[in-house]
């Protein structure tokens, strides 16, 4: 017995070897039979507890890849991705040093996470190298002055205060005045949260709404229950809440256990967008708002080429698209590929000067709002400033998304039906 | 004062399910001496079998239990035989090693075999509720918190008066005696590893109805089983369980009286606390900590 598994760990460290081996030098015969290649490195997280996003933000650059690969590449050159993995913001900065100087990626597409982009895209400025941000939001990524950084999704600040203006549109479907209006902010205390909370704050403070609750906890707790007394001792009209999926499935349903109810619920993004979400808690999940990156419903006359995407989506991964995060990569993605074509080469000075360059409309991009990057001297550096979050309501447990009109896909149903 | 018990009550549902994956961890530790570090993944394992049991068969998570506990204990065996039996007397940092690798590997496998998303599932009783006068308790919870108690009591019954579960004691309390008195121990390691990995089986099959399942449902559960195994008193059957309890209960106080991001700071100063002024735990006795199990 001991004899076989002592054969065995010597095989499965020779086999390791030789893949790694083998690997490695395929790389390096490729760079010289093939020189035709873009390699761009690719930074999300695959592993660990973020790695279901991860990997949809990461889904929709890499259909962007495909297409763009189909319709010739970049400068006549096939796109490759390097991939990394980071599951957490110490592995993103040694991912990010690795990418950049063992593998020499000039351009880094990440990451979903904001923590994580905030780390790594720290070290590809240090090292004068592209971080294209397509789907981490919290707003101190792009508030550092960086030169190299670019970010084609909406800020985190963006979603809390849509969500507060939503909030104040809805007040007479609930039957209250805006000015009465009781309300609750929730969310969770990593730098994702905190964003979209204080800001949240910020504008119901500016809008003149009472805001009666204020929670935060973290996101790893395995129990809700003394965040939703909290809650319910407060008695809110109208709920605001920002978690990631883990906690967004145990809230609601510990909400229905300890029979907590609002009239309206509003998320704002991450958890609330997800599939997961509404199998989890089935019928429940219906009439709850998400503020979110544009959903896949979008109205296809507001969202050009959205189709495209979601047949290209099914077509290679044999699935419909999780959630919106999938087709903002896509559509950021796309307007890195157009960036590095009008800059003619890897350099990432070049590439800077034509992301500056870029003004695209609202109307013309798979996500409907258009992009434009804030210079080096604006205080939100790098950010896409014509970006914006807009809102999708469960139904059937599907989002249909709601508002601004122009978007929607279907109609604002209201109030919040009380637990049976 | 009605919030209050609420409140009260929620954490010592909640302290039930803690209790429930730290009896399991305590055994392991107070008769092998070993801290296995895979234990959160154990739980993982049996809440993804209760899973597929119920997607794929449509057996309910609570019937699972009948067959995710055995399966539990085989692997328990199995781990046990390729895995502890080589490094048992290995020292502490090394054994320490083995159960966290042990712990990557199950993991990373089972994120290589089913992915990353949250599975669930479906019940009709998962989000039903009893009242209890005007407190509201949630029914899965309380099956969890009752067969918790179930558990406890019959481990305690088994340990106290069968003839394995005394010469899992002797061996606790004096190894090289016990092994002169005729018991086997290799074949006793093995029953209580595995009794230690059934006892979270039960612990994944209750849950599922409550919670989800994915790769690192482990670290969420392990930690906080540390934490309780140590506050109760390593290697007390009876300190994990009322460990577990007061932990449920100092978790759901500080977050509503405190704040909800900072329960588990609380949890783990009053863990440094005991670690400081009374480090074989709150039930153990002085020494308890190097003697094991009592």
């Amino acid at each position: 017995m001991k004899k076989i598994l002592v054969y065995l760990v010597v095989f499965a460290l020779i086999s390791t070897f030789a893949v790694g081996c083998s690997s490695g030098g395929g790389g390096g015969a490729e760079k010289e039979s093939k020189p035709e290649v873009v390699k761009i490195g690719v930074l999300f997280p695959f592993s660990g507890s973020m790695a279901a996003l991860g990997e949809e933000n990461f889904r929709g650059a890499e259909i962007a890849r495909l297409v763009r690969n189909k319709q010739g590449g970049l400068w006549g050159k096939q796109i490759e991705f390097v991939k990394a993995d980071a599951p957490d913001a110490t592995a993103a900065v040694a991912e990010a040093d690795r990418l950049i100087n063992k593998e020499g990626m000039k351009v880094i597409i990440g990451s979903y996470s904001s923590s994580l982009s905030y780390a790594a895209s720290e070290v590809a400025e240090r090292n004068g190298v592209i971080y294209w941000e397509v789907g981490g939001i919290s707003d101190p990524i792009t508030s550092r002055g960086y030169k190299y950084l670019f970010r084609t999704v909406p800020t985190g600040s963006s979603f809390g205060i849509q969500a507060v203006k939503f909030a104040k549109a809805i007040a007479p479907d609930i039957g209250v005045k805006p000015e009465e209006m009781k309300i609750a902010i929730v969310h969770e205390d990593s730098m994702y949260g905190t964003t979209v909370g204080e800001n949240a704050k910020a504008e119901a403070e500016r809008q003149g709404l009472d805001l009666v609750e204020m929670v935060a906890y973290s996101a790893k707790t395995n129990d809700l229950s003394s965040v939703i007394l909290k809650l319910k001792a407060a008695n809110p009209d109208v709920l605001i809440a920002t978690s990631y999926i883990t906690d967004t499935i145990l809230f609601w349903r510990q909400a229905r256990e300890l029979n907590f109810y609002v009239k309206a619920a509003i998320g704002t993004g991450a958890g609330y967008a997800m599939r997961d979400f509404a199998e989890a808690v089935g019928d429940d999940v219906n009439r709850i708002f998400n503020v979110d990156f544009p959903q896949l419903d979008t109205n296809p006359e507001f969202a050009k080429g959205i189709d495209e995407f979601k047949k290209l989506y099914e077509e290679t991964f044999g699935e419909p698209p999780k959630s919106g995060h999938s087709l903002v990569a896509y559509a950021g993605a796309l307007i890195l590929w157009d960036v590095m074509e009008k800059a003619g080469s890897m350099d990432p000075e070049a590439i800077r000067k034509a992301a500056l360059e870029v003004d695209i409309p609202d109307g013309e991009t798979a996500v409907g709002f258009g992009c434009k990057f804030a210079g080096p001297d604006a205080e939100n550096a790098g950010q896409n400033i014509k970006a914006y979050p807009l809102v999708a309501q469960w139904k059937n447990q599907k989002l249909v998304t709601v508002w601004p009109e122009e978007a929607a896909a279907g109609e604002i149903e209201l109030p919040m039906k009380p637990w049976e | 004062m009605i919030e209050f018990f609420q409140v009260l009550v929620s954490g010592i549902m909640l302290g039930g399910i803690y209790s429930l994956i730290s009896i399991g961890l305590t055994l392991i530790f107070g008769i092998m001496r070993i801290l296995n570090f895979a234990h959160g993944e154990y739980l993982m394992i049996a809440m993804y079998l209760s899973f597929w049991l119920f997607k794929l068969l449509n057996i309910d998570p609570y019937v699972s239990i009948i067959i995710v506990v055995p399966a539990l204990f085989l692997l328990g065996i199995i781990s046990q035989k390729l895995v502890i039996k080589p490094i048992i007397n290995a020292p502490p940092t090394m054994q320490i090693f083995a159960t966290v690798g042990l712990s990557l590997v199950f993991q990373n496998l089972a994120l290589f075999l089913w992915k990353a998303d949250y599975r669930t599932v479906k019940t009709s009783y998962q989000t039903a509720t009893i009242h209890l006068g005007p407190m509201l308790v949630s029914f899965p919870r309380m099956v969890a918190f009752l067969i918790a108690i179930i558990v406890s009591l019959g481990f305690f019954y088994f340990l106290k008066n069968t003839y394995t579960g005394k010469a899992l004691r002797s061996i606790a309390q004096n190894r090289e005696a016990a092994m002169l008195m005729g018991i086997d121990v290799s074949k006793m390691y093995m029953i209580a590893f595995a009794l230690g990995t059934a006892c979270v089986g039960v612990a994944g099959a209750l849950l599922m109805p409550v919670y989800y399942v994915f790769p690192t449902v482990g670290t969420y559960f392990g930690v906080t089983a540390f934490v309780v195994v140590v506050l109760g008193g390593m290697g007390n059957m009876t300190g994990a369980f009322l460990g577990g309890l007061l932990i449920g209960v100092i978790e759901s106080i500080s977050g509503v009286y405190i704040d909800p991001s900072l329960k588990e700071a609380v949890y783990f100063i009053i863990f440094i606390l005991v670690l400081l002024f009374k480090p074989s735990g709150l039930f153990g006795l002085r020494g308890a900590e190097e003697v094991g199990l009592k």
